[in-house]
Parts: C-alpha cells; structure tokens; sequence
C-alpha cells in the first residue's frame, strides 16, 4: 500500500491538533476543517491547510460527510483521521471514504456495523464467546416479558435504550414495583434521544470497575493488546480521571481480560486502534460492556506507560505495515489523565463557556498536556466542555498521583471556571489513593469532592486575600472620587485590581 | 474597617476586621485571630502574599460580584462586601434569598425549555428554565418558594450571559 502523504483531521479541538503533531512528525502534510465558531482554534493554525465547512452546529458543519469529502478532495489528502466523537465511528463516512478513494483512518465499516449497536455487539459477543453482563440479547417487545425476565434474573436491573449512551434511556430498577413506571420512562426517554424507543435488561452490577483494554489490529490479522485503562471515576458516564495500570488488575486478570478483549475484536475483524470496555464485578468477575471502535480520548495513559504512539500506529497500520509486536508489552511504570472541563463544579458543573484571558500550564518531568486552547481563546459554548487533557508518568502510582496534584496546583485558567480543583480533590481522597474506587465513587463523595476536599490552610489565605482586595479596590475608589478627575487613566485602579486585569 | 466574606456554598457571610500597617502590609482580624499580611503586587498579574511567613502566590479573577480567588491551585469563590454594600446587597437579595429573586442565564447558551409559567407557584428547588450549552442541558432551579412574577425565557432562543430569565418573588 502506498506511503500517506496528507491527512484531512475530520474533527477539532485538542484531538485534532494531537492527530497532527504526529503527523508532522512523520512528514505527512496535514488539513484542517473547521466551523464558523472554529476560525481562530488551534487546530486551523496547526494545520498546513484549511477548510470552512459550515456552521457553528457540528451537524452543520463537522458531521457533514460530503462538506469533509469535499475538503479533502479539494487539498488533494490522500487519507481522514476521524479523532473521536463526530464522524469517528460512523460506517456510512468509512463506506463513503472508500467510494472517494480516500483511506478511512480506523477499522472496516464492517466492524463498526458489527459494534454500532448495543444489542447487536451483545449478540456478537456472546457468539464469540466473550463474557457479558447476564441480560436480554435483544430488545424486549412488552412489558409483561420484561417483567417477567426480570424477576428471572432478579433485581436490581438496568434498562437500557439499545441505540442509546450518554445515560440517556437508561433506569436502574431497585424493586419490582417500580418496574413499570421506570420502563415507560427509559422507552420513552429512549424515543425522544434516538429516535429509537428499543430497550433490553441487563443486571445491575453492584460497585463494578470500568476497565477497558486498548486493542491494536494490522491488515495481516495479528491483533494484540496494549493493556487496559481504569476509568471507574466517572460523572454521568462521562470520564474523568483516567488510570493505568488498573490497581484492581493482577497480572493473570490482565492476561484474560487481554484475550478477551483480542478474541472480541478478531470476531469482528477489526483493523487499527480500539477498545473492549469492561465490567468489573466485586468478584473479579468482568463482562464485555462494549467496544469503542476509534482512538480513545484517555490513549496518551496507554502512550505513556508502552511508549508507543497510537496515532503513529494508526498512520503505519493503514499504509499496511505490520505491527511491530505480537503479544502486549508489559506496562512501565503509571500513568494518570485528567480530564480539564471549562465548567463550574461548585454550581452544579454548569458549562463555562468564554475567553481565557490569562493561561498558564504546568511543567516539570514526565508531564503532558494535550490542550485545543491558548490564552486570548473564547471557549466557544457550542461543543463539549473538554478542553485540555492533563497527562503524567511516573515508576510508581503513589508517585503518579503526586505528580498530577502537583501539576494541577500550577494550572491557572482565568476568564472561564474550570474544573482543576475538583479534580485534585479526587486524587487527594482516600478512596483514589487506595485505589478500589468504583464507578459510583464520584456521585457517593459529590459533597466531599466540593467542599471538604478543600484545603483549610488556603481557605483562610484565599478569604484574607479577598479582604485585602475588596479594601484596596475601596480606597482606590474613594481616593478617586475626592481626587480631580483629571488624573483618569489606571489613576482610579487599585493595585490588586491592575494585577488581576494584567492578568487578562 | 469590617468586611463581610462569603465563601461559595457557604449561607452565612463572615466578618473580617482590616487595619493598614505599613507599606502593603494590613493587620487583619477573623475568627479570633489576627493575622499580619504582606501583600506584594508583582508585574505578571500574581500578588505575593506572606501571612506570618507563609508564602502563597494569588491571583484574582473578578466575576460579578464575585472574586475568584486562585491559591496554590485551589480556587475559591468569595464575594465580599463592607457593611454598606451589605446593607444594600440585603435590599436587593444578594446576600439572601429574602425578597425578589432574579434567575439570569449564567452563560452564553440556548433556552431549549421553559417549565413554568407567569403566575405559576414555585418550590424552592423547583426547575425554572433548561439552558443548553457545551452540549449539555442546564436546568435552572428557583432559589425560593414563590411566584412567577416576570418570564423573559423563550423556548428556543439564543441567551447571553447574565440574561435576565425570570423573577420569582
């Protein structure tokens, strides 16, 4: 197959600017597409090339398959790196890819048909052989039947919107009296988000890990694992921190979850970078979740602790090179990811949308943070809420854990409210360091993770600043107003409040 | 001169004592204890503060009333007002949730849902208004038990930040 010369990034933010660091670094030319909300992102200036595809909306713009197609014809790219999210696991684009006879960076659509749907990668499963949470293969037509399968397998059950993710469609059911009220509720949630109102039973798993493997898989057929991730500190289904290795994992868990994983993505002939996530139960026990077919937001942990560089790998396994291992490196040292949201934990994690008017990113040894952002940016409130992905290694996770606290105490963000301080209470309690945290470990402590996680000590400093401030703002003022007004200019500012607009 | 500091998630306001004593330096009282603070304004937008030899480097972010007020990577909300503003802000319900409550949009974002109506009685908890931003939908919940006494919020209308949405009273 021939060398890739230029790659269209069918996506933004900080995954598109990473997908062409590696680019550049492996002298491929590079093509950015981006929205009327996007003319000043990082990822245009990043790029060698780039494209206006359309409105503000992503399905106005960056989910517009033939607007993508058009861009990369017209840059003459020989290859589209979907990153994650929007076009990344969407078969119609890799089919449409293919008629262009344009290289899809990623796995056949055929695979992703296959792991699309809940139900029918469940049943896909369970023809490989692969472990999965006990519950209904397919979608159940009444609720008379789910009833009754549920008090087969017995309660507490989840139901869940077959198209669905994100939470949405999805009801745990504690008794069964309330069976009834919770499967109109999921189907009709399920309508509403989907289009789709399917729903099917699975049971509940009581305090179960989030551990999923990173699979990799050439053209030739060898496919391999890179070891898993933790993702068990989650908030609404949606990562927060990410870990590897996972400190529930033995080595001989490791080894099976790693098979597994590799027999699920041979059963549907998978090519590229993808993951298996699993369930783990108190017992050790873990059940296939589903499969991610596309480069993962957490990947720079599996980075740090193999040295590889999936992207690169990505790039390799398309132009059709073999992998260059044929069974999983064993992991080196720990790596921990945070994940930086422009949100306000403190009010409910609302989204803080605005213009960074002063940045500063930590630095040290073994750190690294993959950010779409710069100071002067205006975060736009069109698109999620990430906007850098804080990474550190270190030989051991005790150490790992004081390296991203630490990291995360030089991370100054001003203009918009991020979530740095919520995330260094999650690695400074208890649970975390102990590292048998759960996935309901986040809801449990919410109140702990906002407010006692806090430092007395800088407490006390940040209200006696605040003090300081609001006098010297007043005297500035009142000195202002007995003075002539002619002295204008900075003449009426207090110092404190230079300092903070220098900051802007 | 007496301050009153509240820190997010916190009901009641604190009351701070500050002295002048020399050059950046201010003798500060709370909580029963005094406290000598040196606090040097730096070029780069930082203020070194020292209390009784402690070092910390702060920086402030002004947001409304409120100072953001970032320590050692710990950042926290405070708004401050002396005993005047106090007196004022009280008028206003700033410091309470007696009186009249005004529910503005918090950030730039579309108004997908409007769940009440003028004249509707509302819980104190209640959901107001669902504001969609960053992909994620925001239900803004009415501060007091009262009644819809103006609705600006209509369902599918673009918003700025501190948009005025509803007034419950």
């Amino acid at each position: 197959m021939a060398k890739i010369r230029k790659i269209l990034v069918a996506n933004r933010g900080e995954i598109a600017v990473r997908v062409m660091r590696t680019c550049k670094e492996l002298g491929i030319a590079t093509v950015a597409v981006y929205s009327e909300a996007d003319r000043s992102a990082l990822h245009v200036r990043t790029a060698d090339q780039a494209f206006l595809v359309g409105p503000p909306p992503s399905r106005e713009s960056y989910l517009v398959q033939e607007r993508i197609l058009e861009a990369a014809k017209k840059a003459g790219a020989d290859a589209i790196h979907p990153g994650y999210g929007f076009l990344s696991e969407n078969a119609s684009f890799v089919r449409a890819c293919e008629k262009a006879g344009i290289t899809f960076i990623g796995p056949p659509a055929s695979a992703m048909d296959a792991m699309g749907e809940k139900t029918r990668a469940r049943q896909n499963m369970i023809k490989a052989g692969v472990p999965v949470v006990p519950g209904t293969a397919e979608p159940i037509a009444t609720v008379e039947e789910a009833r009754a399968y549920a008090e087969k397998i017995g309660v507490p059950v989840m139901l869940k919107a077959a198209g669905g993710g994100g939470g949405k469609g999805m009801r745990k059911v504690e008794r069964m009296e309330e069976f009834e009220s919770s499967w109109r509720a999921a189907k009709s949630e399920a309508m509403n988000a989907f289009g789709n109102d399917a729903v099917y039973i699975e049971k509940y798993l009581e305090k179960p890990h989030h551990v999923e493997i990173q699979v990799f898989a050439d053209q030739y057929g060898n496919t391999i694992h890179l070891n898993e991730r933790e993702c068990s500190a989650q908030r609404r289904h949606q990562k927060v921190v990410e870990e590897t290795p996972s400190p529930i994992l033995t080595p001989e868990l490791r080894a099976k979850m790693g098979e597994v994983a590799v027999k699920a993505a041979k059963a549907v002939g998978y090519v590229g970078a993808g993951t298996v996530e699993f369930l783990v139960d108190v017992h050790r026990n873990f059940y296939f979740l589903e499969m991610n077919t596309r480069l993962q937001v957490e990947h720079p942990v599996t980075e740090w602790v193999t040295g590889l560089d999936l992207v690169a790998w990505q790039i390799k396994v398309a132009e059709g090179e073999k992998l260059p291992y044929t069974e999983a490196p064993t992991p080196n040292g720990h790596s921990i990811e945070v994940r930086v949201y422009a949100e306000d934990p403190a009010r409910n994690f609302m989204p803080s949308p605005g213009r960074i008017n002063y940045l500063r990113v930590p630095g040290g040894p073994y750190l690294r943070d993959d950010s779409g952002v710069f100071p002067g940016y205006t975060v736009p409130n069109t698109y999620d809420p990430m906007i850098s992905k804080l990474s550190v290694w270190a030989p051991t996770r005790r150490e790992a854990i004081e390296r991203a606290r630490r990291a995360l105490t030089e991370y100054v963000v001003k203009g918009i409210t991020t979530n740095t301080r919520y995330l260094r209470a999650i690695l400074s309690h208890p649970e975390f360091a102990g590292g048998d945290y759960d996935t309901s470990f986040l809801t449990r402590e919410h109140e702990t993770l906002l407010g006692k996680g806090e430092d007395p000590q800088l407490t006390e400093a940040a209200l006696l600043a605040s003090v300081v401030y609001a006098y010297q703002r007043d005297q500035k003022k009142a000195k202002t107003l007995t003075q002539a007004p002619s002295e204008g200019g900075k003449g009426g500012i207090s110092a404190w409040r230079q300092a903070s607009r220098r900051g802007r | 001169m007496r301050y009153f500091a509240k820190l997010q998630g916190q009901k009641e306001a604190v009351p701070v004592d500050i002295e002048p004593a020399g050059e950046n330096r201010f003798k500060l009282t709370h909580g029963g204890k005094t406290f000598l603070v040196d606090a040097l304004t730096l070029d780069h937008g930082a203020v070194s503060m020292l209390v009784d030899g402690t070092s910390y480097s702060v920086e402030f972010d002004e947001q409304g009333d409120e100072v953001l007020v970032s320590v050692r990577g710990q950042v926290n909300r405070i708004d401050v007002a002396d005993e005047r503003r106090l007196r004022l802000r009280a008028a206003t319900a700033g410091f309470s949730v007696e009186g009249k409550q005004l529910i503005s949009a918090p950030m730039p974002g579309k108004v997908v849902k409007v769940l009440v109506k003028q004249g509707d009685e509302v819980k104190e908890g209640q959901g107001l208004v669902v504001i969609e931003a960053m992909k994620m939908e925001n239900e803004l919940k009415s501060p007091k038990a009262g009644k819809v006494v103006e609705l600006l919020a209509k369902e599918v209308t673009a918003v700025e930040i501190n948009a005025k949405l509803v007034v419950v009273e």
